[in-house]
């Protein structure tokens, strides 16, 4: 046998121990490869795209490689100190420390290497469904599977360096120790609880101030409190595990009465041993299933604003025209005839718009008849509008403005062809998009429309019109393809400012909604990945911890069967042992996710006036299902080996 | 009136290798009586405990406990009567790392259901028999190995059980603790009539019994009881050791291993 061969067995003979932490590593390592395979993937010519892939992929990989440093780093050292004993045994039989180090750095290298290829192996045969996904967020036309060295080399460069690293870092501790130390073993079991109560009660405030604060800001929302909350949260959460969780246990085990009871004995000793000792870890995957359980939700959260998207922007495609627009006829042909060549059918209400100077509000005003309003209304299948002679609905320019405009009667004189107009109310219904109106707009019946002669002061009788041009396609989702160029131009010309240089103006929500749903969707499945991947690393901890303990706890429960305990009662003994480890740092994520929704949700309101509570809702019942089914297997599994 | 009666009982461990561990073995305690089970190692003591724990069934032959047949009893009443019925010291003591002294004590009576009141007035009198009064509040390893077994032994007598069996129970222990383990199991033994069969390696701890059971191989081997003094029934048992031709390891005072 030779050393390499030492070191090899030493790794599959115990392979049941490091199957959870493999599983993790070789699917943080395939996540890596498949976000590395979009990243550099030829096809992508699209710059938008290819900026969101890199930008969101880039982001996305680096989260997934402290996570995954942190996480090996964490695991391979609590291996090791598991296995201080036969590191004992090793030296004491003539192994000097060189010798030892490099054993651990092989046994480490082999895990890399064997996740490393798995994980890309696996990440291989998944990128071309990764990529089907891709190609339907994106309506792409084809997104083929490729041969390139890129994401290969950037995969096995990452995790190989990392593997050195941990390999390095994690033997330290052993080098630390003498024969006797590590003969003797790991085992922290025997320490003195210790945990004073003025931590307890200080990280239970800390707690309880951060989540006031979050309350509070529901009423009235400043930002630099989230630093606050966040810092808070964070130190209260690791008193809350090292000292207050323990607090509360010592006071409940001082009342005898409340806790001599059956197998409440065992389990409130036992859970304190176990938190005590776990302290560290359950604070970890705390804050990194708040973080899943964030990053999931903040991102569904998305979804609800693209869904009120439709309803801002009920006309497929838009265009205005002034009147010195010199390519009106240009432009519109153009789009009936991409549309047709789409094999859309569409609707095309035309809207022949005048402009007045209203007497009361002393500025323009847009006057929109009444019939071309509802022969789009027919075609939107809104409800019809019936004014009567000199009466008028002003169509507000945002949704949320519509509150505020008074609705009371009032009275007003177009001036120029001095026509009174009564405004009746608002008229509900959102049809044009804000930026293409710009001034007020009236809607009046025909009959008034037909008395406005005069042109603007100063202004000649064409210069004081514009045209609409609404179509209406029913599949709008499909439109992305029509207009592209006047899109282009509006983004160029427009950029970020909201004013328009242009004679005209084009709007295709279909085209935006594509595009915003598309960059959504990818954050999701970006998010979703990332969170998964931090998930099943925070279940191999626990699995892992807990197979460390088996054999104590198998002879525990050897002498409390021959005390006389039934299999039915050890079946509750083990679930009282066990849930606290599953339920408690999971609990309290989602107590602190939940506050998190409530933070963000009053910045959402703040800014696009969105509910996020059904989507956070779905996320949290969703995290749970996966907790409760996590939980069953691990118990199913931890029973067998008891038993 | 015998309070546990074996008969004829064998015990094979089925295997790559079958292995008879009990041969056709019968004996019979009294109720009240202080038994030792001596023999070298391998000679199937451990089994012989094993079966009478009800923890593990014998391939043939029959036990009855106290009236009872454990062997007719399903899984979950057979628990229930280990509970009842059974009382144990181990020679690693096998406390509960997690429950203090006074903890571990009750842990029986709490498994039982029994009410607080009831618990605190059964430790405080044990505690006191077994002088453990000022340790209640300890943890399993803030105490001497002496202290530790004397609250194994307190966890075994709590809820007044018919047997109470020990595993080299003093197999840890230093000398001077284990006379102290010795001479309360014997005190408990006459002033309460408990009934003990403990299994041993170390002829000290045998001389303080009623009666030496010696097995070899899974066989009876002999028996010997005890005289007026024991100075000389611990040098008989030395004699039967002697005969029984174990290694000179098993003839020590401490056990090595």
């Amino acid at each position: 046998m030779t050393f390499q061969q030492f070191a090899y067995h030493n790794v599959i003979r115990n392979a049941r121990v490091y199957a959870a932490f493999l599983l993790a590593s070789i699917f943080s390592v395939l996540v890596f490869f498949v976000y590395s395979m979009l990243m550099f993937h030829p096809n992508i010519e699209d710059q938008f795209l290819q900026n969101i892939a890199f930008g969101g992929m880039f982001i996305a990989q680096v989260i997934l490689i402290i996570f995954t440093l942190f996480f090996l780093f964490y695991s391979m050292s609590a291996f090791l100190q598991a296995r201080s004993h036969e590191f004992g045994v090793l030296l004491n039989l003539g192994m000097d420390k060189h010798q030892l180090n490099r054993m651990i750095f092989l046994e480490t290298m082999i895990l890399g290497v064997v996740s490393t290829s798995v994980g890309i192996f696996f990440g291989f045969a998944f990128s071309k469904f990764f990529f089907m996904v891709i190609r339907e967020m994106f309506l792409l036309d084809s997104l083929p599977l490729y041969m390139s060295w890129k994401p290969f080399t950037l995969t096995i460069l990452v995790f190989l360096s990392l593997y050195i690293i941990i390999s390095f870092g994690s033997s330290v501790f052993i080098r630390k120790k003498n024969i006797i130390q590590l003969l003797k073993g790991y085992s922290k079991q025997n320490e003195q609880e210790n945990y004073s109560k003025g931590r307890a009660v200080l990280g239970l405030l800390l707690l309880l101030t951060a989540y006031s604060l979050v309350i509070f800001s529901l009423f009235q929302l400043k930002v630099y409190l989230s630093v606050v909350i966040i810092i808070l949260a964070f130190i209260g959460t690791y008193l809350f595990y090292t000292d207050s969780i323990l607090y509360i246990l010592g006071v409940i085990r001082k009342r005898k009465n409340l806790y001599w009871h059956s197998f409440r004995l065992i389990a409130f000793a036992e859970a304190s041993i176990k938190i005590r000792e776990n302290a560290r870890m359950f604070f970890i995957v705390t804050l990194v299933s708040t973080l899943a359980f964030l990053s999931v939700g903040v991102v569904t959260s998305f979804t609800s604003f693209t869904a009120q998207y439709r309803e801002m922007n009920p006309i497929s495609i838009f265009y205005t025209s002034n009147w010195d627009n010199p390519f009106e006829e240009e432009h519109v042909m153009k789009l009936s005839q991409e549309l047709q060549k789409e094999g859309l059918s569409y609707e095309l209400v035309k809207f022949t718009v005048k402009k007045q100077t209203s007497s009361n509000l002393r500025s323009r005003v847009n006057l929109i008849k009444e019939s071309e309003v509802n022969s789009l209304a027919v075609a939107l299948k809104i409800p019809l509008i019936d004014l009567q002679n000199g009466e008028a609905l002003v169509i507000p320019n945002k949704r949320e403005a519509s509150e505020e405009i008074r609705t009371e009667d009032e009275q007003t004189v177009l001036e120029e062809s001095n026509v009174p107009i009564q405004i009746k109310g608002v008229y509900k219904q959102v049809i044009f998009p804000s930026l293409a109106l710009g001034d007020k707009s009236l809607i009046i019946s025909d009959e008034d429309y037909g008395l406005i002669t005069e042109p603007l002061y100063g202004h000649g009788l064409r210069e004081s019109n514009i045209t609409y041009y609404a179509f209406h396609v029913s599949e709008w989702l499909r439109t992305k393809d029509v207009g592209t160029d006047l899109d282009r131009i509006m983004t160029q010309s427009m950029g970020t400012s909201n004013t328009n240089p242009n004679s005209f103006y084009f709007s295709n929500p279909g085209l935006n909604y594509s595009l915003i749903q598309a960059t959504f969707s990818l954050l999701l499945f970006t998010g979703l990945l990332v969170a998964a991947v931090l998930l099943l690393a925070a279940g191999s901890f626990v699995y892992f911890k807990l197979y460390t303990d088996l054999e104590r706890d198998k002879k525990q429960y050897d002498v409390l069967r021959r005390m006389g305990v039934t299999d039915r009662e050890l079946v509750k003994i083990v679930n009282r042992q066990l849930i606290p480890q599953f339920f408690l740092p999971w609990g309290l994520a989602m107590v602190h996710s939940t506050f998190s929704f409530m933070f963000l949700q009053a910045f959402w309101v703040d800014l696009a006036a969105v509910s996020i509570a059904m989507e956070m809702l779905l996320v949290l019942i969703a995290f749970t299902i996966i907790q409760v089914s996590y939980f069953f297997l691990i118990r199913w599994r931890y029973i067998a080996h008891i038993q | 009136m015998s309070i546990l009666m074996l008969e004829e009982i064998t015990k094979v461990y089925e295997g790559k290798v079958a292995h008879l561990a009990i041969n056709q073995l019968s004996f019979e305690v009294e109720k009240g009586e202080f038994l030792a089970v001596m023999g070298p190692s391998g000679s199937g003591k451990t089994t012989l405990l094993n079966l009478i724990s009800t923890i593990d069934r014998p391939t043939s032959g029959d036990i009855m406990i106290n009236g009872l047949d454990p062997l007719q009893l399903k899984s979950n009443d057979l628990s229930l009567f280990r509970r009842r019925q059974l009382g144990f010291v181990f020679q690693d003591f096998n406390l509960l790392p997690a429950l203090t002294v006074e903890e571990n004590m009750v842990l029986p009576l709490t498994l039982d259901g029994q009410p607080v009141s009831v618990m605190k007035e059964k430790v405080n009198k044990i505690a006191e028999q077994l002088d453990l009064t000022s340790i209640l509040e300890k943890r399993p390893f803030e105490i001497s190995g002496g202290q530790a077994q004397r609250t194994a032994i307190g966890r075994a007598l709590i809820h007044e059980p018919s047997i109470i069996l020990a595993d080299e129970p003093t197999g840890n222990l230093d000398s001077k603790a284990a006379k102290d383990v010795l001479e309360l199991l014997s005190n408990v033994n006459k002033k309460s009539k408990t009934t003990i069969i403990m299994v041993t390696h170390d002829p000290i701890a045998a001389s303080y019994c009623d009666r030496v059971l010696f097995i070899k191989d899974g066989e009876y081997f002999n028996e010997i009881y005890k005289d007026d003094r024991r100075q000389t029934f611990f040098q008989r048992i030395l004699n039967v050791l002697s005969l029984l031709g174990g290694n000179v390891n098993d003839l020590s005072t401490i056990r090595l291993s």
